[in-house]
């Protein structure tokens, strides 16, 4: 709805954005408000868009898997694994079966992480400090396991095309055991500072609600998804990695909860049940785990000879902590590949917002936009200037721009 | 009744240790190099810094006795933060532009190029002489 | 007897001193436990101090949407009324400084100017954010109103029935410890009214689970978001002296008593010691009502704090003033 439209139906409008306390990232929110209740939603993403893939059409695939690092802040390998999926799959690498466990653990550890600091973020939007400062403490303890695992506690650069650049070594197994003793033994106490705190039940429990109707409608993905009912995990659905050998079910918020109702309540029960089953699927990988090699080629020059000589498209998903990544890659014959493309997980979910905020109350802004654990530096791929001025693309204007690039990928 | 389970957890937590790790010095000194000098000297003393485990990526060493010049890594380098120095056949790498990925560590044939622990390197100046290795 | 003017004067200027140096203390103090109790180390106790010096050194930016009379105004009558209400409270034993201009309703009152102030300020600011925190501050005023006026309202009562002559004053609060008044079903119900007067503490001082007028995540600081540089000093000089005033109400109503007294002490040793005693319990009161609160609970929303104070507090309020009743009843039969 456009702003003059919005001011003409209620009473006064609320910019939030694009740089404010209720967002950790940018975006543009306006508020059509009457009182405190929400009535329309309008929001502008494209506020921090950064040319990520501008950059990486200028770089060869070895190159590219660091800058996939830092597509995300938050969930760095999710998009390596992804990229690195698209291009073994072009290339026709075969990953070593070891490697493809240490994806899966750092995977899921990463997820730990990342739910956890979900978890500080939506406490902190409650106004529930103390909860956000625990959380985030707890978190360290990932971080720390993957920083020694993986030489960084952020930008990890532990995947390569064709496999992992460091194995685990058997001095550093009883430290991801340390690690996943931690965890379980922290989920019960997670579970009722979160679950049967009065204060937060109150301010989550039916609001920010998304039906199962409307998220499977607007394509949410995730733990957004999952809350809402919708049976959906990329790791069950569609296995990559490790996940085919492991047992991996999709989260739904279980029914002694009050079962699947698509509220903020059901999003954190799904997000920190996750965080028990990330430990389960790293227990079932230390395990499973099988010796051998961990790279498809160690030589970095074969590698990227290989690369070259490749020729075709494919599609990387993987199923980040906020739902399902997507990395398409098309290389033709040349160093850089000729077009890459990231679907960051939020992409999908950021139409729900829509459906969420409606009827809401302005204090209830905050943690239901947060709900959805946005991540907006990753999702922004476009941002429209035209004669210096930020414009707006219609949705002809999009499907006449997709059509014309596809017509442009198929020459 | 209204639960607030977090309550045991503060009044627990207001009576041990805070999780905090300590800024290295208690207030910020007038001159950082000076503080450092008198920590050295030992008149000082200071929070030490949180370990970095072993193979921690941080700033960059270069053996230039053992580089041969062959610039594999610039072509590995995905911030372009190596330059080739046709004069020398030696390369320098600006810190400031490097993000810690140790590729060029991994294709380097002589092995000229490792990591080190050291990851307190804000400056300034980009062109310093501690963000320049060659 | 007149006022001696001059002893108003000075006594003034000292309370102010006072409420003022203790408030910006009680916020160091808060500031640091409440670190604490989440597991960090928090910032030394002086901070608040350092916090005001820098603001009076700043900038006072004036938004161009802004009533720049009514914007500067605000603050300084904030903090003005909220030093006169410690010219009514007994400060340490020592009898209110204008004890026979007023009494607790004039209290009462006084401890809404403050707030008024503030939401003047916040529509002065021409905001969005600020117009729907001063919204947000009146109706968070009415929603505390009725169980503070409860709380007061048992006690005046009781002394009443108890027989003191001018149950409001602050002065016969003072010379007449509520619970030595009343018997075992009393006890109980001035222990809910002390509760309920500890938790209306919050929102009187915008904290969190009441601090919806200022609601960092969605508006930004509130009524306060277009406040920079001295005028912001002047707010928080106010929300310190308010944190004072409030702690020594519940103090005055509860816990009126004098150590000196206790230990025999007169004279200036016993007036240090009554001062120090004081300090220590509006430390205690600020200490449960405001970081424990504050710390351990999620931000209501607006309905929700209405119907907190309305509901749940007003029924309890009035469940601790019927037992106080109910006990008068039963010790006089």
């Amino acid at each position: 709805m456009s702003a003059e439209k919005t001011k003409k139906t209620v009473p006064y409008t609320v910019p939030i954005g694009p740089v404010h306390p209720a967002l950790k990232e940018p975006v543009m929110f306006t508020f059509g408000m009457e009182g405190e209740i929400v009535r329309t939603v309008d929001f502008a993403p494209g506020q921090t868009h950064r040319g990520i893939e501008w950059m990486g059409m200028r770089r060869n695939p070895v190159q590219i898997v660091h800058l996939t690092d830092r597509v995300c802040g938050i969930c760095g390998i999710v998009h390596s694994i992804s990229f690195a999926r698209a291009v073994e799959q072009i290339v026709g690498i075969e990953v070593p079966e070891r490697a493809d466990y240490i994806r899966t653990i750092l995977h899921e550890l990463e997820r730990i992480q990342s739910h956890l600091l979900w978890a500080g973020v939506a406490a902190h939007e409650l106004g529930f400090d103390s909860l956000f400062y625990l959380a985030w403490r707890v978190r360290e303890e990932s971080m720390d396991l993957i920083e020694n695992l993986t030489g960084n506690r952020v930008n990890y650069g532990i995947i390569q095309v064709g496999g992992v650049r460091r194995d685990i070594s058997d001095e550093q197994r009883p430290l991801i055991e340390k690690g996943l003793a931690y965890y379980e033994g922290l989920l019960d106490q997670m579970a009722t500072l979160f679950l049967e705190d009065s204060t937060i039940r109150m301010r989550c429990r039916d609001h920010g609600f998304l039906s199962e109707d409307d998220a499977r409608k607007l394509c949410t993905v995730g733990p957004s998804a999952r809350a809402s009912g919708l049976n959906m995990d990329v790791r069950q659905d569609y296995p990559y990695c490790a996940y085919g050998d492991l047992d991996v079910k999709a989260i739904l918020p279980p029914a002694e909860t009050g079962g699947p109702r698509g509220d903020v309540y059901d999003r954190i029960i799904v997000r920190l049940l996750e965080i028990g089953q990330s430990v389960g699927i790293i227990r079932q990988c230390l395990d499973a785990m099988p010796a051998g090699e961990i790279l498809w080629e160690p030589k970095m020059a074969k590698l990227l000879a290989a690369c070259k000589k490749a020729d075709g498209e494919a599609i990387g998903r993987v199923e980040a902590p906020r739902g399902e990544c997507m990395h398409y890659v098309r290389m033709a014959g040349k160093e850089a590949p000729e077009s890459w493309k990231i679907k960051a997980s939020t992409y999908s979910n950021l139409m729900s917002w829509i459906p969420m905020l409606q009827g809401e109350q302005l204090a209830d802004i905050p943690i239901i936009v947060a709900s959805i654990d946005p991540c907006l530096s990753c999702t922004d791929r476009v941002t429209v200037v035209r004669d210096g001025k930020p414009d707006i693309l219609t949705k002809e204007d999009l499907t006449r721009l997709s059509r014309e690039k596809t017509r442009r990928l198929m020459q | 009744m209204a639960r607030l389970p977090m309550v045991p957890e503060l009044l627990k937590q207001l009576f041990s240790r805070p999780a905090t790790n300590a800024f290295p010095s208690r207030h910020l000194p007038p001159s950082v190099t000076g503080f450092l000098a008198k920590v050295a000297s030992g008149e000082a003393t200071i929070h030490p810094p949180v370990p970095t485990p072993p193979k921690f990526r941080g700033k960059i060493v270069y053996d230039r006795e053992a580089c041969i010049g062959c610039t594999l890594c610039l072509k590995v380098c995905p911030a372009h933060a190596i330059e080739f120095i046709p004069e020398t056949k030696r390369i320098r790498i600006y810190i400031t532009q490097c993000i810690f990925c140790s590729q060029c560590n991994d294709i380097c044939p002589k092995d000229a190029l490792h990591m080190s622990p050291d990851f307190l390197l804000a400056t300034e100046n980009r062109y310093a002489e501690s963000q320049i290795v060659e | 007897m007149t006022p001696d003017i001059p002893f108003i004067i000075i006594g003034a200027v000292l309370v102010a001193l006072f409420g003022i140096v203790i408030g910006l203390f009680l916020m160091g103090f808060d500031r640091i436990v409440a670190a604490r109790m989440q597991a960090r180390i928090g910032p030394p106790i002086t901070q608040p101090f350092t916090d005001i010096r820098k603001l009076f050194a700043k900038e006072n930016v004036v938004p161009e949407n802004a009533i720049p009379w009514m914007f500067n105004l605000a603050p300084v009558l904030a903090l003005a009324s909220a030093i006169v209400i410690l010219l009514y409270l007994p400060i340490g034993g020592f009898t209110p400084i204008l004890s026979e201009g007023g009494d607790l309703i004039l209290v009462m009152y006084l401890l809404t100017v403050p707030a008024l102030a503030l939401v003047a300020g916040g529509f002065a600011s021409g905001s969005p954010y600020a117009t729907v925190g001063a919204q947000r501050e009146m109706v968070t005023m009415i929603a505390y109103e009725f169980p503070l006026a409860i709380v007061i309202i048992a006690i005046a009562w009781k002394l009443a029935a108890a027989g003191i002559a001018l149950p409001f004053t602050l002065a016969s609060i003072q010379a007449n410890p509520i619970w030595g008044l009343v018997g075992p079903l009393g006890t109980i119900g001035l222990l809910i009214l002390l509760v309920v007067l500890l938790i209306v503490t919050p929102a009187e001082l915008s904290r969190i689970p009441f601090d919806t007028p200022e609601a960092e995540t969605e508006l930004a600081g509130g009524i306060l978001v277009e406040y920079s540089g001295k005028n912001l000093a002047l707010f928080s000089l106010t929300q310190g002296v308010k944190t004072v005033a409030m702690a020594s109400l519940v103090v005055a109503l509860f816990f009126p008593y004098s150590l000196a007294a206790f230990i025999g002490l007169a004279g200036i040793s016993g007036a240090v010691i009554d001062i120090l005693f004081f300090i220590a319990l509006i430390t205690l009161v600020a200490f449960v009502s405001v970081s424990v609160v504050r710390v351990s609970m999620a931000r209501f929303r607006i309905n929700q704090v209405v119907s907190v104070y309305w509901v749940y507090l007003a029924i309890a309020g009035l469940t601790g003033l019927l037992l106080v009743m109910a006990d008068q009843i039963i010790g006089v039969i």
